[in-house]
């Protein structure tokens, strides 16, 4: 801690923690968002979709532009998460697909590949040039009996509109028959198929909605971290992480991970230096993968029975 | 109940890569009966009903539901037309309930009150399932499991039932209690069962069809009693 930045007085202290907090679950939001995407994969695929990253850049730069040309935030928004669905889908029923039933590291290899493919494909389309992306709200901290936080009404959204989507996927799979089938699907795809389900389908569907988790993290976080080919590449990996954390397996575990990380990362980054945060990540990770290795909401003991 | 033919199998092959699995398989199982599929381990038997089904793709012959060829559909499509197959190990999906399992069963046919319908009918006929409704699969016993496995292939209202192996690992009471209830199953439903068995003697002793396979070919069939008695087949594959 340097001599400049340390808090004097209590009320400081207690405003730096508590808009180091705030941030850390705005900044948890997001990653909890991507570790979404990756979760609904690894459950339906087992597959690591590195081209989750790469993904979601795109469907950012085509909400940019849209924004551009219409002038709506909120229409860039929705084709955002459209786009995101229909990648998706296109993703798995044209490079997946064709590589299914083969060993896993084939599957893992297409999606690095098309990682690469995304990222050199926006850079011939819409330049190299970092691009400032708006955010839907205000990003002016709220005043709170004259103290201003950090936390804005941007960052609101983002949490609620990341918990909202988690909390639809929850329900979707916990309470409907599509849910169910789905599950089925991902846990015993043979035997689905062997009751009736159309397994195929599914997949295809599993891959369009995790996309679109992973394109709300793309619009979410773009005005922070500005727009560019390889910009999201860090919260494709914090990301990772945090699906890592949380068990890959579980989309609970994904969102807890997600905001516990942000946490975590934000007071290293407050408390300490934003250049030990890349570190504090992997601190985490082995420390979570020491103590319960399959993570943290791991299911994989209660399936060996 | 009817004698209609609802499951005809002709000169069936099959195989993995280089090794053969099946080669030409015949028979027919009559609805509201049940043939019982016998032999040693790798004589086809699971692959047998794996090409029925549609999980293998057949290399030559021809299987008919209800007189329609069915080759070369997907699974998810031969579901549809009447087929369930509970496969060897029971299939029962662990870490969902066991409503969940049984619901599972009756979603193809898209109408709820069908499904529950089924439903009601299945913790009828298999009253030990309405208490766990709730519980995990896991929590299950062997012997639940089994009759969860049937109870969930029933769910479809399917009008042929293969089941691979149904007795295996289960205590000799249970097993014989399971085949008793197989029997029932077709004999009061007019279910057409394609039953495949380790145990030779407690299949054929319910069967009213029995056919004996041995590297992919069929070596014998015919009335279980008569198959049940002849000694050199009984020491050669039966193993009783």
């Amino acid at each position: 801690m340097t001599a400049s930045d340390t808090p004097t007085s209590g009320s400081e202290v207690v405003t730096e923690f508590v808009n180091l907090t705030l941030g850390g679950i705005s900044s948890g939001a997001v990653y909890a968002s991507v570790a979404l995407a990756l979760v609904l994969i690894w459950r339906a695929t087992r597959i690591v979709n590195f081209a989750q990253g790469g993904m979601l850049m795109f469907t950012t730069f085509i909400a940019y532009e849209v924004i551009q040309h219409t002038g709506s935030y909120w229409f860039g928004f929705v084709v955002a998460l459209a786009s995101g669905f229909v990648l998706g889908a296109l993703v798995e029923r044209m490079l997946i697909r064709p590589v299914e039933g083969g060993p896993p590291l084939n599957a893992v290899i297409v999606t690095l590949g098309l990682l690469i493919f995304l990222e050199a494909l926006a850079g011939m389309l819409f330049g190299g040039q970092l691009k400032s992306f708006p955010p839907a709200f205000s990003i002016r901290g709220f005043d709170v009996g004259g103290t201003r936080y950090a936390f804005a009404p941007s960052d609101t959204f983002t949490v609620l509109s990341v918990f909202g989507v988690a909390l639809a996927l929850g329900l979707v799979f916990r309470y409907t028959s599509l849910g169910l089938k789905m599950r089925a699907s991902a846990f015993a795809p043979e035997v689905a198929r062997l009751l009736g389900v159309r397994v195929g389908r599914l997949l295809t569907l599993g891959w369009a909605l995790a996309a679109v988790a992973g394109s709300l993290a793309g619009v979410l976080v773009a005005p922070s971290v500005f727009l560019g080919p390889d910009q999201f590449d860090g919260v494709l990996i914090y990301g990772f992480v945090a699906a890592v954390i949380g068990g890959l397996d579980s989309p609970l575990g994904a969102v807890v991970g997600g905001i516990g990380l942000g946490l975590v990362l934000s007071y290293v980054s407050g408390y300490d230096s934003s250049s030990s945060v890349t570190l504090a990540a992997l601190i985490v990770l082995m420390a979570v993968l020491m103590i319960r290795p399959g993570g943290i909401f791991s299911t994989t003991s209660v399936r060996r029975v | 109940m009817t004698d209609a033919v609802a499951l005809h199998v002709e000169n069936l092959a099959a195989g993995y890569g280089p090794v053969r699995c099946l080669d030409g398989v015949t028979l027919s199982v009559a609805s509201g009966t049940v043939t019982a599929v016998l032999g040693a381990n790798g004589a086809g038997k699971t692959s047998l009903l794996r090409t029925i089904s549609g999980l293998l793709k057949p290399r030559g012959g021809r299987v008919q539901l209800h007189g329609h060829d069915i080759v070369g559909l997907p699974v998810e499509g031969i579901v549809r037309r009447g087929m369930a197959h509970v496969p060897e190990g029971r299939g029962v999906i662990a870490e969902l309930t066991v409503e969940e399992n049984l619901r599972l069963g009756a979603l193809w046919r898209g109408d709820r009150e069908e499904a529950a319908a089924s439903l009601s009918d299945a913790y009828a006929r298999f009253e030990p399932l309405r208490e766990r409704a709730h519980q995990p699969a896991a929590t299950l016993s062997g012997g639940e499991r089994q009759m969860l496995s049937i109870a969930r292939a029933l769910m479809g209202r399917p009008s042929v039932l293969l089941l691979d192996e149904p007795s295996l690992g289960l205590a000799p009471l249970v097993a014989s209690r399971l085949m008793a209830l197989v029997r029932d199953l077709a004999a009061t439903t007019g279910l057409a069962v394609l039953l495949v068995e380790q145990n030779a003697r407690s299949a054929l002793a319910i069967a009213d069809f029995g056919v004996v396979l041995s590297l992919g070919r069929t070596v014998a069939s015919g009335d279980p009693a008569r198959l049940a008695a002849d000694d050199s087949l009984r020491h050669a594959y039966l193993g009783f």
